[in-house]
């Protein structure tokens, strides 16, 4: 089941310092709730996992990041991932892209482009509840990225662990329901 | 012409209510679950959350560190004991547990025991498989491409290609259609969906390793059918393997084929001595058991401009999935849906049909259907509305043009079936009344004009059911005869039993009914046991409407072997010869003297007291009946709908169904069947699909993605009835279960794409979902 997630959000910060911080896979993946780098096999290919409870059931992909093209003049990054479960719950593939645009204010934007393909139990949750969990964990990232720029030696604060689906749901649950009644849905 | 019984006695056509229900809407039922053995553990199925990989490794060792673990089973192990893969019902072969390469997502990779469900279910998380993900293949038209990954590496024929079949004469159906006026051709899916029974498949195998006897409680629609295939494939004395189908949850076909998981549970029982209990969940259900349909269709009628048919051509693809697993007993591939040329009286006629491997759930099984009829019938009824369309003549006009005519039966069809008998005016014409079809169509064109979308549809379907006769049907060379043992008591009261297996269908009633009406002994003094192999003689099962059909010519044939002999027993005590004695339901009497009698009871008793010289006691009879044919019930659908132009929510405004299903043995019970069957067409029209996403994820494997009908989407079914008795059967019914799925869809179709004919549209594939005709209004310029 292939995801087309699109996602774009603004810093304060200047355009080279949020450069730095993002064309680096080790800092992006350390504001990816349940996620961690294990091996850099090279400076371009990284191995990592990431930890998603769904229910009862812990599913943790392990994989691999690489750095398919990084452009630091037009500040773009292409990033292609690959993962499966460990115990053969299923599996995942990801390409992203992500742009930096330097803005009046001094801030930045970062509108990044995800491809996620799934495949196994979480891939029948269907569309619209993956968006859903894409959105919390997104959220959460948007929150740890702009505290790492703040202070990059520091860990970030907030959850570390596994984005919990129940959770999710409920958090889907409360986006669907907003969305009937006409609410905004800000994500 | 059915003899008329008093409500006392109970025969055929009283409504007399449901024995088994007393104890359903209590909850006293014993279903498979329900069963609960000293030292009883539980299996988990450890499933394939790929479409198609290669299994690369499996490590059991942290599941079985769970507390309570008792074995995991692998495809390594069973290859060990030859049993990695099993024969299906259709010349195919299917992998148990996964060895090599998994071919569909929820494929059963290992099966996990423990001392508790919860922990077996905790192991099944904990094993570690590891997976090379392969090239998936979902669309079946991308099947046959040089550049598909070929699925089956077992076989020899390296091709995705499982059959070619084909029926009728092609080069005169060729020729008819390039001479006819008019050709109207439909592409129609039918989509793959799934019976969704109420409760899911399972069972409980218990092997005594002192007596060496296996039992097994299995949701089985065909007890005996798989004692023997157990035996044949397990290499176990038939005589050492009884199978009890106890109440069984609704089946619908889906409880017809042998499941890995059946097979995972008597090897863990084999291996660990124990009872062994698997009881699939509901999206386990959904995802790997027998699905049904996927049939990719195509028709073309050639027509004079009058409409008068000349010539039916069919083209099909159908989906079998990994593995051929249909579950059907006829002789032909695509079973029994060279059927296609339903109602009509088709002077040519040819039917093609070409099966595929896909990387989806193995199947097909024979939805509430005698194998694809359900998709024959849909296709033809669909296929005469376009070329109604393209005539523009009234869809109702054009059938009854066409019907074969009644004094034409037993009609030989030109794809080789014998029609017994049918009179499809009749049917059609209550229909049209009940419907009030000229008023329909006047409102129908007022709408129009104010812009308001209503719809008319009709399906005038024959089917064909009760398999069958042996020489058209056998499941491993097994004749597809059906039995009826009957014990009669001294006190003149009575058991039955049979070779079938009630599912829902009321067999504890009707079946007593038709004793009732041969014996004239009152139907609740009669009750009836199925589903236990060491008890009941042995038959193929219900499914596909065979058991009225087929069992209850048996029941029938069994009762007047018994009152043949009953009679004997009268004669002698009367005093009379057997020629001068007179039969009416409960009693002989001497003709021309009706008060020298002697009641069914009487002679009962008689048969273990006071019998003449020279005769066996007791009054029993076994039969088994080999019909001569199968049974083609028909009728006419009407359905009215009114769409939402807002939404492009349909709404069912009327459903009128008019069957004929032969001599009724019980009108409420036949009733039930019809509102049940309708509601299950309802939802396979409009809610229910099983597809695969581009990555072999299955779409529809639960019931939030997997819609079923509640009481808020079914219309009130308005019913009707002609009556043709069957001239072959010994109590002249037919079978009614399935008619109501098999005749329904097309109607709904019809009636939403009548709704929409004068935008252009001439046919919109199911399930027609208001996001699908929503689509079609905005596609039109109508809101």
């Amino acid at each position: 089941m292939a995801v087309r997630i699109e996602k774009t959000f603004e810093v304060p910060e200047p355009i080279d310092k949020v450069w730095a911080l993002l064309s680096d896979p080790r800092n992006v993946v350390s504001c990816v709730p349940g996620a961690k780098i294990t091996e850099a096999v090279d400076d371009r290919t990284f191995k990592g996992a990431i930890s998603v409870k769904v229910g009862p059931s812990l599913t943790e992909f392990k994989g691999e990041v690489k750095i398919v093209q990084l452009d630091p003049q037009a500040h773009t990054i292409e990033l292609d991932g690959k993962g499966q479960d460990v115990r053969g719950k299923g599996g995942a593939s990801m390409k992203m892209t992500g742009a930096l645009q330097a803005l009046d204010s001094g801030g930045t934007r970062v509108s990044t482009v995800s491809e996620v393909n799934v495949v196994g139990i979480l891939a029948q949750f269907g569309a619209r509840m993956m968006t859903d969990v894409a959105d919390v964990i997104f959220k959460q990232f948007v929150e740890r990225f702009q505290q790492k720029l703040k202070n990059p030696e520091a860990e970030p604060e907030g959850p570390v662990a596994p984005v919990s689906a129940a959770r999710v749901v409920g958090s889907a649950i409360g986006h669907s329901i907003r969305r009937v009644l006409g609410g905004s849905n800000e994500s | 012409m059915i003899f008329p019984t008093s409500p006392e006695i109970g025969g055929m056509g009283h409504a007399v209510k449901r024995k088994e229900d007393a104890r359903f809407i209590q909850g006293k039922g014993n279903y498979v679950d329900d069963v609960h053995l000293p030292g009883m553990v539980f299996g988990h199925v450890v499933r394939s959350p790929y479409g198609h990989a290669r299994l690369k490794s499996i490590n059991i060792e942290n599941a079985m560190k769970v507390p309570g673990a008792l074995a995991v089973i692998t495809g390594a192990d069973l290859a060990a004991a030859g049993l990695a893969w099993m024969p299906t019902l259709f010349h195919d072969k299917q992998m148990v547990l996964a060895t090599g390469k998994v071919l569909f997502q929820a494929q059963e990779v290992a099966f996990c025991v423990a001392t508790e469900q919860y922990a077996a279910a905790d192991m099944a998380e904990l094993v570690e498989v590891d997976y090379e993900e392969l090239p998936v293949l979902v669309d079946p038209h991308k099947a046959l491409d040089p550049g598909a990954p070929i699925l089956r590496e077992d076989r020899e024929e390296k091709t995705n290609h499982i059959f070619h079949w084909e029926v009728g004469d092609r080069q005169e159906t060729q020729k008819a259609i390039q001479a006819g006026a008019v050709t109207a051709k439909v592409d129609a899916v039918f989509q793959r969906c799934h019976p969704a029974p109420l409760e899911t498949c399972g069972c409980v195998a218990d092997f005594n390793p002192v007596t060496g006897k296996l039992t097994i409680w299995l949701t089985s629609q065909a007890p005996h059918a798989h004692r023997t295939l157990f035996a044949l494939v397990g290499g176990i004395p038939e005589q050492n393997i009884r199978v009890i189908s106890p109440d069984i949850g609704g089946g619908f076909g889906n409880k017809v084929p042998i499941y890995p998981g059946y097979v995972c549970a008597v090897v863990a029982s084999l291996k660990l001595g124990k009872p062994v209990k698997w009881i699939e969940s509901r999206s386990e259900n959904l995802q790997s058991t027998g699905f049904a349909r996927d049939y990719h269709m195509t028709a073309e009628i050639s027509a004079d401009r009058d409409g008068t048919v000349k010539a039916l051509r069919v083209k099909t693809l159908a989906d079998h999935g990994a593995f051929n697993a249909a579950a059907q007993p006829s002789k032909f591939p695509a079973g029994l849906f060279s059927i296609c040329t339903g109602s009509y009286d088709f002077p040519k006629a040819f039917c093609e049909v070409d099966g595929v491997y896909t990387n989806k759930a193995p199947g097909g099984i024979a939805y509430r259907c005698s194998f694809r009829v359900t998709e024959a019938a849909y296709l033809i009824e669909r296929a005469m509305d376009v070329l109604a369309y393209d005539l523009k003549m009234d869809p109702a006009e054009l059938r009854l043009k066409n019907f074969i005519p009644s004094d034409k039966f037993p009609y030989l069809c030109p794809l080789g079936w014998t029609y017994d008998s049918g009179d499809y005016p009749a049917a059609m014409n209550l229909a049209l009344k009940m419907a009030g079809y000229e008023d329909l169509r006047k409102e129908q064109a007022e709408k129009r004009k104010k812009g308001e979308l209503m719809g008319i549809g009709i399906s005038s379907f024959t089917e064909i059911v009760g398999a069958g006769p042996a020489h058209t049907f056998d499941i491993v060379g097994i004749k597809m005869f059906d039995s009826c043992e009957i014990r009669i008591h001294p006190t003149g009261k009575a058991i039955a039993r049979l070779g079938t297996k009630s599912q829902g269908q009321g067999h504890e009633t009707t079946f007593p009914q038709i004793i009732a009406q041969e014996l004239g002994i009152p139907q609740q003094d009669i009750i009836l046991e199925e589903g236990d192999t060491d008890t009941a003689p042995y038959g193929l099962g219900t499914y596909a409407s065979r058991s009225t059909p087929v069992a209850g010519g048996a029941t029938a044939m069994a009762s007047r072997k018994i009152r043949d002999k009953a009679r004997k027993i009268a004669a002698h005590l009367l005093e009379v010869s057997e020629e001068d004695l007179e039969w009416e339901p409960g009693k002989f009497f001497v003709k021309g003297a009706p008060s020298k009698a002697k009641t069914i009871q009487e002679i009962a008793f008689a048969a273990y007291t006071n019998l003449p010289d020279g005769m066996e006691a007791g009054l029993e009879a076994v039969h088994y009946y080999d019909p001569p044919n199968l049974t083609f019930p028909f009728g006419t659908y009407i359905c009215v709908v009114d769409i939402d132009k807002g939404t492009g929510e349909v709404k069912v405004r009327r459903f009128i169904a008019v069957d004929d299903c032969g001599n009724i043995i019980n009108p409420m019970i036949v009733e039930g069947q019809i509102h049940g069957g309708l509601t299950e067409g309802l939802a396979i029209a409009f809610m229910q699909l099983i597809s695969y996403d581009e990555s072999g994820n299955v779409q529809g494997g639960n019931f939030m993605d997997y819609l079923l009908p509640t009481a808020v989407e079914t219309p009130n079914w308005e019913t009707g009835k002609t009556c043709t008795p069957s001239p072959h059967h010994p109590i002249g019914a037919k079978g009614v279960g399935e008619s109501p799925n098999v005749g329904s869809p097309a109607a709904f179709v019809n009636a939403v794409v009548d709704a929409l004919s004068h935008l252009g549209v001439r046919h919109i594939d199911m399930p027609i979902t208001p996001w699908k005709v929503w689509q079609i209004l905005q596609e039109k310029g109508i809101t």
